[in-house]
């Protein structure tokens, strides 16, 4: 395993205060949810996935789709960090002549695998493309991570029958649980828990991890990896607003626009800077 | 009486001859393999086909990731559940990001649904799809025009949609070539009105036409196969002419062939325009020419429709 788990530490950092940044200057998004898979993007951009900024449509490269788009801020920080393109693009997120759409956009933005935020529909592009891997010959992973109330759409599950039917091994799914959807906590809103039982009665592998901690995300997904046989689940325990205190446990930051002492708070936090 | 034939078949068929020399296209079902006929394809292409079961949302998906790694796949079950059930994977996944899948609706419009009842009949499909930015879309008059769309919307990358029927389709005896994008004039009595029409009313309202041409009112026949891109430039040239014109369609007669004359005629050239087609409301089960007598999709209410458009043309031309 790769060891640089100090490293990761730092750039999730960097990657959080750029999340925070982009959305007070954008005056729009979701920073909360951005916040919970922070650490879960750090560990797939910088450690785990097979790819080459410099080839960003490289056919053998390993694919990522960030399911719950509204978390775009964490994927976009992760993109400009690891060189898809350049940082100063990021304050230009939400804007009319950025390429950094309000959800992900694969035409626009260099490095996005896949068009996606509208909910429950990334596990099923993930499973098509490793269908395709395999008639083209072509060997590589797909990554996805959804929420967990995004996991309530139905299409979610008819992907998670398909994928047990066709073996697809190399599709991962991280479920970033924070427990948190839209309007409320999970149990509040709906009746999908237990999370991961559900998944053992699909047929997929599945794990449980702290979604904060690398060397578990870092190790769940080697053995997601070793497994020959099974699509793979990892249920990922985040926290949402993770970094930031005062957006944890307070869910109108699922999507709300810090002030600028809420900023400064936030850069305090996370050791970024600030004017005042 | 018309010649029947299968457009269902025409398609899986023409596949089969895309699939010889294109490695990359599949065939994508959701527990519709039957309905398209494709166990021939299967047989010769077993790799080359998914099923993902009663499951149209994850089967439009599974499409837009495969395509995104450079298949080509066929996405082939019943109209409605493509365009409404999987609608916004539809729109959201395949048509905004540009993918070159394919969509191949069955029991397109009430006569294709016939006997099914409202579930199966979709008369919607064209609309919805003609509301999408960036799908092309077709709507073949038979199993021969079926064959040559199939093949055209292949050579030509990004997403497409094409209708198709219930097996049992009328056969129109008229061979003129399918070139997608552009219409086909089926027949040419005259410029006293135009008829646009496609799909499988085509032979009623030629019909209609042939009737006219024996009352003295020589109507010319157009085929639109293609909704998207609109051959704005051949209709237009015939609205000028005619100055009066008629659609007729199997479907609801919002959305379809219907508004896509009336949108260009507001546009560029406004005319009278009578659109027959399904009148904004639900149809029941039956046998296919009784129920689009019923609902008004007959060759008398084609008929009534063109003259009624020359009255209006002429009350027009008075004022």
């Amino acid at each position: 395993m790769n060891d640089n788990i100090e490293e990761l530490k730092e750039l999730a950092r960097l990657i959080r205060i750029d999340i925070v940044t982009m959305i007070y200057k954008a005056g729009d998004g979701h920073p909360a949810p951005a916040l919970s898979v922070a650490d879960l993007i750090t560990a797939l951009y910088f450690n785990i996935m097979r790819i080459d900024p410099q080839k960003p449509n490289w056919e053998e490269r390993d694919r990522f789709i960030l399911s719950k788009g509204h978390a775009c801020p964490a994927l976009y920080a992760a993109l400009a960090r690891k060189g898809y393109f350049p940082h100063s693009d990021l304050t230009g997120l939400r804007s009319l002549e950025s390429h950094l759409q309000g959800h992900p956009d694969m035409n626009k933005t260099p490095g996005v695998d896949a068009t996606a935020g509208s909910l429950g529909n990334g596990v099923s592009i993930g499973l098509g493309m490793i269908l395709a891997s395999r008639l083209l010959g072509k060997d590589f992973f797909t990554y996805v991570i959804t929420g967990d109330g995004e996991i309530e759409e139905g299409v979610v599950w008819e992907a998670a029958m398909s994928a047990k039917k066709y073996k697809a091994n190399k599709l991962i799914v991280f479920v970033d649980n924070n427990g948190f959807q839209s309007s409320g906590p999970i149990e509040k809103v709906s009746g999908l828990y237990p999370i991961l039982p559900k998944w053992q009665a699909f047929g997929w592998h599945c794990q449980e991890i702290d979604g904060h901690n690398f060397a578990e995300i870092i190790q769940a997904a080697n053995n997601a990896k070793a497994n020959i046989e099974q699509p793979s689940l990892i249920l990922a325990h985040t926290v949402k607003g993770q970094g930031v205190p005062f957006m944890i446990g307070d869910n109108s930051w699922h999507k709300r626009v810090p002030t600028k002492e809420q900023f400064k708070q936030a850069m305090i936090a996370l050791g970024g800077e600030y004017n005042e | 009486m018309n010649k029947i034939g299968n457009t269902r078949i025409a398609f899986t068929q023409s596949l089969m001859e895309i699939a010889e020399y294109d490695p990359k296209t599949v065939l994508v079902c959701a527990d519709s393999v039957l309905v398209v006929k494709g166990n021939p394809y299967i047989d010769k292409y077993p790799d080359r086909f998914f099923d993902f079961g009663i499951a149209e949302q994850n089967a439009v998906n599974c499409a837009a990731g495969m395509a995104a790694c450079g298949l080509i796949p066929f996405v082939a079950t019943y109209a409605g559940f493509i365009t409404m059930r999987a609608c916004e994977q539809v729109r959201t996944f395949v048509a905004y990001p540009g993918l070159n899948v394919k969509f191949v609706g069955a029991n397109g419009g009430i006569s294709a649904g016939e006997r099914e009842g409202v579930t199966h009949q979709f008369f919607e499909d064209i609309g919805i799809m003609r509301t999408i930015p960036g799908i092309t879309v077709v709507v073949p008059a038979d199993p021969s025009q079926v064959s040559q769309a199939t093949k055209a919307i292949h050579k030509v990358y990004g997403p497409a949609y094409l209708r198709i029927g219930s097996g049992r389709d009328p056969i129109v005896d008229i061979d003129i070539p399918f070139e997608l994008g552009k219409v086909r004039v089926l027949k040419e009595n005259g410029y006293d009105v135009a008829l646009f029409t496609n799909g499988f009313v085509i032979n009623r309202t030629l019909k209609a036409a042939d009737v006219l041409k024996q009352e003295g009112i020589n109507a010319i026949v157009i085929d639109v196969h293609t909704l998207k891109p609109l051959d704005k430039e051949a209709i237009t040239k015939i609205l000028q002419r005619t100055e009066a014109a008629v659609t007729v369609e199997d479907h609801n007669i919002i959305g379809g062939l219907g508004s896509a004359i009336t949108e260009l005629s507001a546009e560029e050239l406004p005319t009278p325009i009578i659109r027959i087609g399904l009148k904004d409301t639900y149809p029941r089960s039956g046998k296919p020419d009784p129920l689009l007598d019923y609902y008004e999709i007959g060759v008398a209410d084609i008929i009534k429709a063109a003259k009624k458009v020359m009255q209006k043309r002429e009350q027009r031309h008075q004022k």
